[in-house]
């Protein structure tokens, strides 16, 4: 059984993207300051940002977890909702439900799940009303 | 050698100018004077940007180390050619170089236009990794060791135009002038301490093809005088491509790459490693980074500021007659591709952390986020770290105690 090292709690507030990739910046630096493997820590940094903005632009708001287990990584994405309506056609690569506003800066492209499915080692999502949730794992060893 | 600069103590006020600015955090104040971590420095040269005493000199070769044994070849940088009032022929500065004592002056040039077609082969080959990071500012190889090593695999492996320049120089030396390899002297006039540093500590090949680098301050005055006592006019031969690569934008251009993007500036370097390692820019196929603003024009060891030098090299490019252009090695290219000539090895050092196990680099951690917790965050530099995290860290790392918070003291 995996041992439980340490969590890491980060608040992603709504639509704000004035602190866009505040949260996977910190993920970040706190993974390299870890002496985590670069190509995981890379990986990670994918994840994340694909996450926080998700959250951002998507959702109502939200938290990211990181948990640090000797063997793995485990990342949770959970937002407050509305929820995705269509998780198949979400997990499509090119689809995409963001505002135009959010496609001005450059975002909505359609990659984010997708993206995050690739450099996950196991991916989980579910998604209600009352919101999303992701469950990624990284193995580390 | 450690560093193409060295820091005149004598000079430093230890105002934390150039603690603040460095990009990776590698100076800390020991005794009230400057003092740089070697395993961190990655010889960038901002602290000398930002030195506002000039406390810190260049520490290359000079003009009488110009042996008369020997056939002594020079390689000026490209950026060498912005230095000189607008319209000053590039074969006026290469028969001054000639004046000063050295027997033959291979132009930079023309590596930087076969390494142009390297590059654009290669990224189009290599069409799995993006985007690909150019490898010619050695500054900019350095931090990504440092900061990014994630990234170290977008690095494209080719040698750069300084060291191909001296490769060429030499082979034109034992081909054309008979000259024997171990009779070679190969200078190379450097517009930055990186380039400099990287001949003796090379972050590709084993071993520099360049013997001894001249800041291009240091020669400038002999260059200056030299040059004033020309009377007659000659034909410069540089290659207009391989120019291109003086001024920030130009290697993208002059390798052909469409969708490419260049950053100059080390801060700007910065940003754009951040979004490169997020995955934000998996869709552009090159980026060209350069440390210091607007490219090499912009480095400590030049004379000229950036914008005038890169006026100049423009107008160089634009006025250049083309018909008295000879072509050199150009025609050989193949040749030199399928030998391998332009291949580059990045040698990998060890991460900071790697001795520690997870759970003692979480408790680590720990302790250095209730530390800086404790903290002012003004990041005033008082204590001798640039930040007041880099603090937190020395002190869990015991280089440094709770003590030398200026602020906390005066608190109490």
């Amino acid at each position: 059984m995996a041992e439980l090292i340490k969590i890491f709690e980060y608040e992603v507030i709504a639509n704000d993207f004035n602190i866009a990739g505040t949260a996977s910046s910190a993920i970040k630096r706190n993974l390299k300051q870890l002496g985590i493997s670069p190509v995981i820590v890379r990986r990670v940094s994918i994840i994340s940002y694909e996450a926080e903005i998700n959250i951002i632009i998507h959702s109502n708001g939200g938290n990211i977890y990181l948990e640090i287990y000797d063997d793995k990584l485990t990342l949770r994405a959970y937002d407050n909702g509305p929820g995705i309506k269509n998780l198949e056609l979400a997990m499509t690569e090119g689809f995409s439900t963001a505002s135009n506003a959010a496609r001005e800066l450059g975002f909505g492209a359609g990659m984010g799940l997708p993206n995050m499915k690739k450099n996950s080692d196991a991916f989980k999502i579910s998604s209600t009303e009352e919101g999303t949730k992701i469950d990624i794992d990284i193995n580390i060893e | 050698m450690e560093r193409a600069f060295y820091l005149d103590k004598d000079k430093c006020e230890g105002c934390t100018n150039c603690m603040r600015k460095c990009p990776t955090e590698a100076i800390r104040l020991v005794d009230d004077k400057a003092a740089i971590n070697d395993d961190k420095c990655i010889h960038c040269g901002e602290c000398i940007r930002v030195c506002p005493y000039n406390a810190y000199n260049p520490l290359t070769n000079r003009k009488d180390d110009i042996s008369k044994e020997k056939f002594s070849i020079v390689i000026p940088s490209t950026a060498v050619y912005g230095q000189f009032h607008i319209g000053t022929e590039i074969c006026n500065i290469h028969r001054a170089l000639l004046s000063l004592g050295f027997d033959y002056v291979y132009d930079e040039s023309w590596a930087a236009e076969l390494l142009s077609l390297a590059v654009k082969n290669r990224v189009s080959q290599l069409k799995d990794i993006r985007p690909i990071i150019n490898s010619n500012c050695p500054a900019v190889v350095r931090l990504i060791k440092v900061k990014y090593p994630a990234l170290l695999d977008n690095i494209l492996l080719i040698e750069s135009p300084m060291e191909i320049s001296a490769l060429l120089a030499r082979k034109n030396a034992k081909e054309l002038f008979n000259i024997k390899e171990e009779d070679i002297e190969v200078f190379y006039i450097s517009p930055c301490p990186a380039k400099a540093i990287s001949v003796h500590k090379p972050v590709g090949t084993e071993h520099s093809k360049i013997d001894k680098v001249i800041s291009l301050k240091e020669i400038f005055g002999d260059l200056i005088r030299e040059m004033k006592m020309q009377k007659d006019i000659c034909f410069s031969n540089p290659s207009l491509k391989g120019l291109k690569w003086t001024v920030s934008g130009g290697q993208c251009e002059a390798c052909e790459i469409d969708n490419s993007i260049a950053v100059s500036g080390i801060e700007n370097v910065l940003n754009i490693l951040e979004e490169i390692e997020n995955g934000k820019l998996d869709h552009i196929d090159f980026v060209e980074l350069m440390a210091c603003n607007e490219s090499c024009l912009g480095g400590q060891f030049n004379f000229e500021n950036p914008f005038v030098a890169k006026n100049n090299i423009n107008y160089i490019i634009k006025t250049t007659d083309t018909s008295t252009i000879l072509i050199d090695d150009l025609g050989r290219f193949d040749e030199f591709e399928k030998a391998g000539l332009f291949n580059m090895e990045i040698r990998l050092t060890d991460n900071g952390n790697a001795g520690l196990s997870l759970k003692a680099a979480v408790e680590r951690l720990d302790r250095v986020e209730k530390i800086w917790k404790a903290l002012p965050k003004l990041d005033c530099g008082s204590c001798g770290a640039p930040t007041c995290r880099a603090l937190a860290e020395d002190i869990v790392d015991g280089f440094a105690t709770i003590d030398d918070c200026v602020i906390l003291k005066i608190k109490k």
